[in-house]
């Protein structure tokens, strides 16, 4: 294995009974860089994380964290990442530093503390306050603390803005990103394609239990899937629109209102558009789910 | 260091259960120890009214004509049900050992920490021990004062025997009942069959006493192997290894279960979940 990689997989396999989580995954992760992983719910997101962490076994295939095999150096392994589990579960009768307390004296107390109060504040978190009153966003705060308070090598975080409102997504981003600069490798799983696109090196595309493909942030961008919803002030046709490429008539509500699903490159789309006497546009990001769906119809049907 | 913060924090989780179960218990034998002295003055009374129970009720309660004994007192107003009774606590308490986190979703980022299963597991173990001397070392306290000034006539370290003895049952079913958590689909139903288990266990035996038919099935129930208060007059050491050798070998099976083990997520909780849903991928 290359030294500059942090996480390596191959061919790795899990199953839950019948069901086949993974595949045959194989991943290749660099040290240094930030890597989305992106997938539908039930690809495997969350199952490669907890093989990584030797949380689940899997049935076949290899892993390597760190150049560690997270089985046989489970410890060592953990003792250099932070995890913060998409089902973030927290023992409620301490205080929120009474609990990252707890934790820092199973890491042998190896936690920087001056780091976590600063962070604590740029997360405008409180960290005396009750594990039990803490809302979903700031216990989410409180799994990034304890992920990132020991200044991990690499970091493992599912779904990491989960829960959280807007500015905190984008202070937990900008967190990320200084990590990242300060040499730690971030790997995380996504459902929100911009914040994969604001943040990734890379962006892994996982469906099914195996990697689709690996790919820079921004071909995410130019794969988006968007609805539409336009009114115009008259009587239109809105066929011409939808004999574009990469666009759909979805519904058409009236001869004045309808909508659309674009596919990539909006610009055809939009200068198309600008010659219709437009009063009002609606725009929706449909599910990830549904991006996939599309994009793998296409990818399937060529 | 790991292993003592592992130990800590599981014992003082169950502070409340120490206090709890430890001062009712000890206050019940404080009452029992001071309430023998007025019992053996209506001896005479007593025995005539004793003589007149059916002999295989008596001996159901593990009580004979030795009741004025400080060992056959001990045993029938004590010792003879305190497995049924705190026995729950400690099908309880080891059914819950690491699956209650588990189930709970907690053990996750746990175990996400640099400690290896084996050492969660020992000092959770090591907790589990704590607790269950420390509630019987109150109850033990209780009996030590309350003994004090009566014609009982035990010593403190008399007294501390039928206790070692009960320690190694309630070990035992704490064992069995943390190997069975590993085995079954949830905590709940660990800590049924546990429970059913020490029923069984403790009815099988009583009637044991009383029905010739079924001695032979005793000696392969852990009751068996209770001295109850009669450890006064000496511990059997063959009965108590066999009972903490039991207890220690359900622990280990259990333990290289847990290493086996795929964390399950919290929520995840039965084998007709995961069959269903097939955890979570």
């Amino acid at each position: 294995m290359s030294a500059d990689l942090a996480i390596v997989t191959e061919g790795l396999l899990k199953n839950y009974g019948a069901v086949r989580a993974l595949r045959g995954l194989d991943l290749e992760v660099r040290r240094g860089e930030i890597y989305g992983f992106l997938g539908p719910n039930g690809a495997g997101k969350t199952t490669t994380i907890r093989c990584l962490l030797d949380l689940i076994r899997p049935n076949g295939g290899r892993a390597l964290v760190l150049g560690m095999d997270p089985q046989r150096q489970s410890v060592q392994v953990r003792a250099r990442c932070g995890y913060l589990p998409g089902e973030l579960r927290l023992e409620e009768r301490f205080t929120a530093e009474g609990l990252l307390r707890h934790l820092t004296a199973l890491r042998g107390r190896k936690v920087d503390w001056a780091y976590v109060r600063q962070l604590a504040q740029r997360l405008d978190f409180d960290l005396t306050t009750p594990v039990r009153s803490l809302s979903k966003g700031n216990k989410q705060k409180l799994g990034l603390l304890q992920a990132l308070g020991h200044r991990p090598e690499l970091l493992l975080l599912d779904e990491p803005t989960s829960g959280l409102d807007p500015l905190m997504q984008h202070q937990v981003l900008d967190i990320l990103r200084q990590v990242r600069e300060q040499g730690a490798t971030v790997f995380f799983s996504s459902h929100i394609i911009s914040e994969v696109e604001s943040l990734a090196d890379r962006a892994g595309i996982i469906r099914n239990g195996r990697l689709v493909e690996v790919i820079a942030p921004s071909e995410l961008f130019s794969r988006s899937l968007r609805r539409l919803r336009v009114r115009c002030k008259r009587q239109v046709a809105f066929d011409a629109l939808a004999r574009l490429p990469g666009v759909q008539l979805l519904t058409v509500y009236d001869d004045r209102q309808a909508l659309l699903q674009v596919e990539g490159d909006m610009e055809p789309f939009i200068q198309a558009l600008a010659r219709y006497p437009v009063s009002d546009v609606e725009t929706e990001r449909p599910s990830l789910e549904e991006v996939f769906m599309a994009y793998y119809r296409n990818e399937e049907g060529k | 260091m790991k292993l003592a913060t592992v130990f800590l924090h599981f014992a003082r989780r169950s502070w409340g259960a120490i206090v709890g179960w430890g001062v009712m218990l000890a206050v019940l034998g404080l009452y029992l120890m001071r309430f023998y002295d007025t019992l053996a003055e209506q001896r005479a009374m007593l025995e005539q009214l004793v003589a007149q129970y059916p002999p295989a009720l008596m001996a159901f309660f593990g009580g004979t004509a030795e009741m004025f004994t400080a060992g056959g007192y001990l045993s029938l107003e004590f010792f003879s049900y305190m497995p049924i009774v705190i026995g729950v606590y400690a099908v309880l308490l080891g059914s819950g050992m690491l699956v209650s986190d588990e189930e709970n979703g907690t053990l996750d980022l746990v175990l996400a920490h640099p400690i290896s299963r084996t050492l969660l597991f020992a000092g959770r173990l090591l907790g589990a021990v704590a607790i269950l001397a420390a509630i019987l070392l109150l109850t033990w306290a209780g009996f030590v004062i309350g003994a004090q000034g009566t014609t009982l006539g035990v010593t403190p370290l008399q007294m501390l025997r039928p206790f070692v003895a009960l320690f190694a049952l309630l070990f035992l079913f704490a064992a069995l009942s943390f190997f069975l958590s590993m085995m079954l689909p949830s905590r709940n139903m660990a800590a049924t069959v546990g429970a059913l288990l020490l029923f069984v266990s403790y009815f099988v035996n009583s009637l044991a006493q009383i029905d010739e038919k079924l001695r032979p099935w005793g000696k392969y129930l852990p009751l068996h192997y209770y001295q109850s208060g009669h450890a006064l007059e000496g511990l059997k050491g063959e009965w108590l290894a066999i009972l903490l050798g039991v207890g220690v070998a359900f622990a280990l099976l259990g333990w290289l279960l847990f290493l086996r083990r795929d964390i399950r997520l919290g929520g995840e909780g039965s084998w007709k979940l995961r069959k269903a849903k097939g955890g979570k991928p």
